[in-house]
């Protein structure tokens, strides 16, 4: 994700508050579950001691019945269940059927004595209850609940300390416990929603990725328009955009018919300027005729370029080779018919150019002419794609067209740098010369190459590398 | 030898007609697609000169309705749409040559002369019978290697029975071919330009088929 990103900012509220959120919510739960355990810690406390209170009185008994089995029974009443200990001391001394009063405790205390409240100097509640947090037998810390209870008939009667007993630790473990798995399932929580976050961003923005996708093929000229089902937020986004395309598009070509039609629209005049002068050997029909020349020169410069800017946006056709050559050699061996041209074509099926069908007319009508200008008795076109070693790089592959005829060639110096505009590389056969530097430049525009090399029969091997369509 | 000027722009059809009048053409001018097909359709021309952005009627259905209706005369394009792609659409409409403007009218009219040669099935830029030699580039004719004067009347002629020679020619056929489209065609005008030519050649060259018209052979030749 880049800085400054729709996906980064939404992905860092949503992680915000998820951080925020999360921690409060838990600290919320922690507290009040923290305040029900210790309730039903102290609840159990206190019932456990009123229970302890209701099996020890007994009608007619010198003093309390040892309630022996209570702790197994309590134990099982609550989820939340902690051991308590209970004990039953009697405090003014008094003899019981004559022997001193015992002092009833659990099993569990093997004998040790409970901490009492009231020798603490905590003062009873409403319910007559004494309750403190008080060391116990083993020295750690017990919750312990008092009450003095009269027990008895008769000369044993007398006060009796009744007390039950929770270990706080035992209570605050429960709650740590809790405290745990708490944290555990909230950070757990948090994870799962950081990730959901993040799908959420991806799928919820995944349309924009496909339209930035749509929208450099509209730039590199492989689509003229914004495709696809987009989103309904982005969709008027779109129609909008292709709106927009549509009328630039619209305007470029109405420009660059503009321009090829003034192109042609001077052309006549031109002819018949330059035919009129020269029928007069005047010094200024020789200045027309001059300037006329530059004119036409001039007009088909930019006549092939805004043929050329008209590259821009086109690049996604494919034309198939073979059928373009036929028909030029179709025409050419019209136009050269005296000089029994044999031609050979070698354009196989997978032969296609990528790109427009009249450029590929353009540079392969060119060096066919030139080809058919020259040639003794034989052209040929081979075209086919370029082997590649698969190292080429950005995945392109090429198509290469080789034209060659049985000619006359062109010298070393010649080979060396034959093309340039408006240079005739020979003089004596009609023809405008620039040729060869339409092709280049054409070439160029599809970012090929343009090469001249000695043929094998001897005569010019004109050299076309041009983007293969796959 | 006729040629048919179809030019929607005037000057440049006046500049052509002149051309090609000089070197020697009986020439008829039409400047919209309509005149030219129909020009096309009823005369016999030997050359045509076609623009293909005409009013009326555009010069390549032009071209194609007359090798519909089987009008097979050369036919030369000249426009100023030099695309390849114009030039394949106009070959395969049935176009000859191919002229792109602005153009040289040297260049022009040694298209036409080719067209015309190529038509009658001569190869060469020069065409010979017997003693006869006609340079197609220069417009003489020479015999023995001396050069003849003719009248331009009286070069049409010659030319057209050298571009046909060892061929019966019909006065029609002559007629056709040597007037314009406005000219009065009285057969006889060829009797009298015949007549001339036989002084200027060895009579026997130029044979009166009765009832057919004249052949051109060589000198001796029994036939």
């Amino acid at each position: 994700m880049k800085a400054n990103s729709l996906a980064l900012r939404l992905f860092v509220t949503a992680a915000a508050w998820v951080l925020v959120v999360l921690p409060i919510a838990g600290w919320i739960i922690y507290t009040r579950h923290r305040a029900r355990v210790v309730e039903a810690f102290d609840y159990q406390i206190w019932s456990f001691l009123q229970t302890v209170i209701d099996i020890a009185v007994e009608e007619g008994a010198p003093g309390p019945v040892p309630p022996s089995e209570l702790g197994k029974q309590f134990r099982t009443q609550s989820a939340l269940h902690w051991q308590l200990q209970w004990q039953i001391k009697p405090l003014d001394g008094k003899l019981v059927d004559g022997k001193p009063a015992e002092t009833l405790r659990s099993r569990s205390l093997a004998g040790k004595e409970l901490p009492l409240p009231h020798e603490h100097g905590i003062e009873p509640e409403e319910d007559e209850t004494r309750w403190a947090d008080l060391p116990g037998p083993d020295g750690q810390l017990v919750r312990v609940r008092e009450k003095i209870h009269q027990f008895g008939v008769g000369t044993g009667a007398q006060r009796y300390s009744v007390t039950v007993a929770g270990r706080v630790g035992e209570m605050e473990e429960t709650i740590a416990d809790f405290r745990y798995q708490l944290t555990f399932a909230l950070a757990l929580a948090g994870v799962g929603l950081l990730a959901a976050t993040l799908f959420q961003v991806r799928f919820g923005l995944f349309p924009l990725a496909r339209m930035e996708r749509s929208l450099a093929a509209i730039r590199s000229g492989q689509a003229t328009r914004l495709e696809g089902d987009l989103p309904s937020e982005i969709r008027p986004l779109q129609q909008e955009l292709n709106a927009l395309l549509k009328s630039n598009q619209e305007i470029v070509e109405r420009a660059r018919t503009h321009v090829g039609n003034l192109a042609h629209a001077l052309k006549t005049p031109l002819a018949v300027l330059i035919n009129e002068a020269r029928r007069e050997p005047s010094p200024l029909a020789q200045k027309v005729i001059e300037q006329a020349d530059t004119m036409t020169t001039q007009v088909n410069l930019y006549l092939d370029r805004a043929r050329m800017a008209a590259r821009i946006g086109v690049i996604g056709r494919v034309t198939e080779v073979g059928p373009v050559a036929e028909s030029l050699v179709r025409a050419l061996d019209r136009l050269y018919r005296e000089k029994e041209l044999s031609y050979s074509l070698d354009c196989p099926a997978g032969a296609r150019f990528q790109g427009e069908r009249q450029d590929l007319e353009e540079m392969l009508g060119n060096l066919l002419d030139n080809a058919s200008k020259w040639a003794r008795s034989k052209v040929s076109v081979v075209a086919a794609p370029v082997p590649t070693d698969g190292s080429n790089g950005a995945g392109q592959d090429w198509l290469e067209i080789r034209v060659e005829d049985d000619g006359p060639g062109l010298t070393a110096e010649q080979l060396a740098d034959p093309i340039s505009r408006g240079r005739r590389l020979d003089e004596t056969k009609p023809g405008s010369g620039l040729g060869h530097s339409i092709v280049s430049d054409l070439a160029y525009c599809y970012n090929g190459k343009f090469e001249l090399a000695r043929a094998d029969a001897g005569g010019l091997s004109a050299r076309l590398t041009l983007p293969l369509a796959t | 030898m006729r040629v048919l000027i179809v030019e929607d722009d005037r000057d440049l059809n006046r500049q052509l007609v002149s051309a090609l009048t000089d070197a020697g053409y009986a020439v008829d001018a039409a400047f919209d697609g309509e005149e030219g097909h129909f020009l096309g359709e009823t005369e016999p021309y030997d050359v045509v000169i076609l623009d293909t952005g005409l009013p009326k009627m555009d010069g390549i259905r032009v071209l194609e309705q007359w090798r519909r209706s089987d009008r097979k005369m050369p036919v030369i394009i000249l426009t100023a749409r030099d695309r390849w792609s114009d030039k394949v659409a106009g070959m395969d409409a049935g176009a000859d040559d191919y002229v792109s403007k602005p153009f040289h009218m040297q260049e022009l009219l040694a298209r036409v002369r080719a067209q015309m040669r190529r038509a009658s099935g001569h190869a060469r830029s020069d065409i010979e019978c017997g003693p006869l030699r006609l340079d197609t580039k220069t417009a003489r004719v020479t015999l023995n290697g001396q050069p003849i004067k003719l009248t331009s009347h009286e070069y049409r002629l010659l030319a057209y029975l050298l571009h046909h020679n060892e061929r019966v020619v019909s006065r029609t056929e002559l007629v056709e071919h040597l007037y314009e489209q406005d000219f009065d065609r009285d057969s006889n005008t060829i009797e009298v330009f015949i007549g001339r030519l036989r002084k200027k050649i060895p009579p026997d060259m130029i044979k009166t088929i009765r009832g057919l018209g004249y052949r051109l052979s060589q000198a001796g030749d029994e036939g």
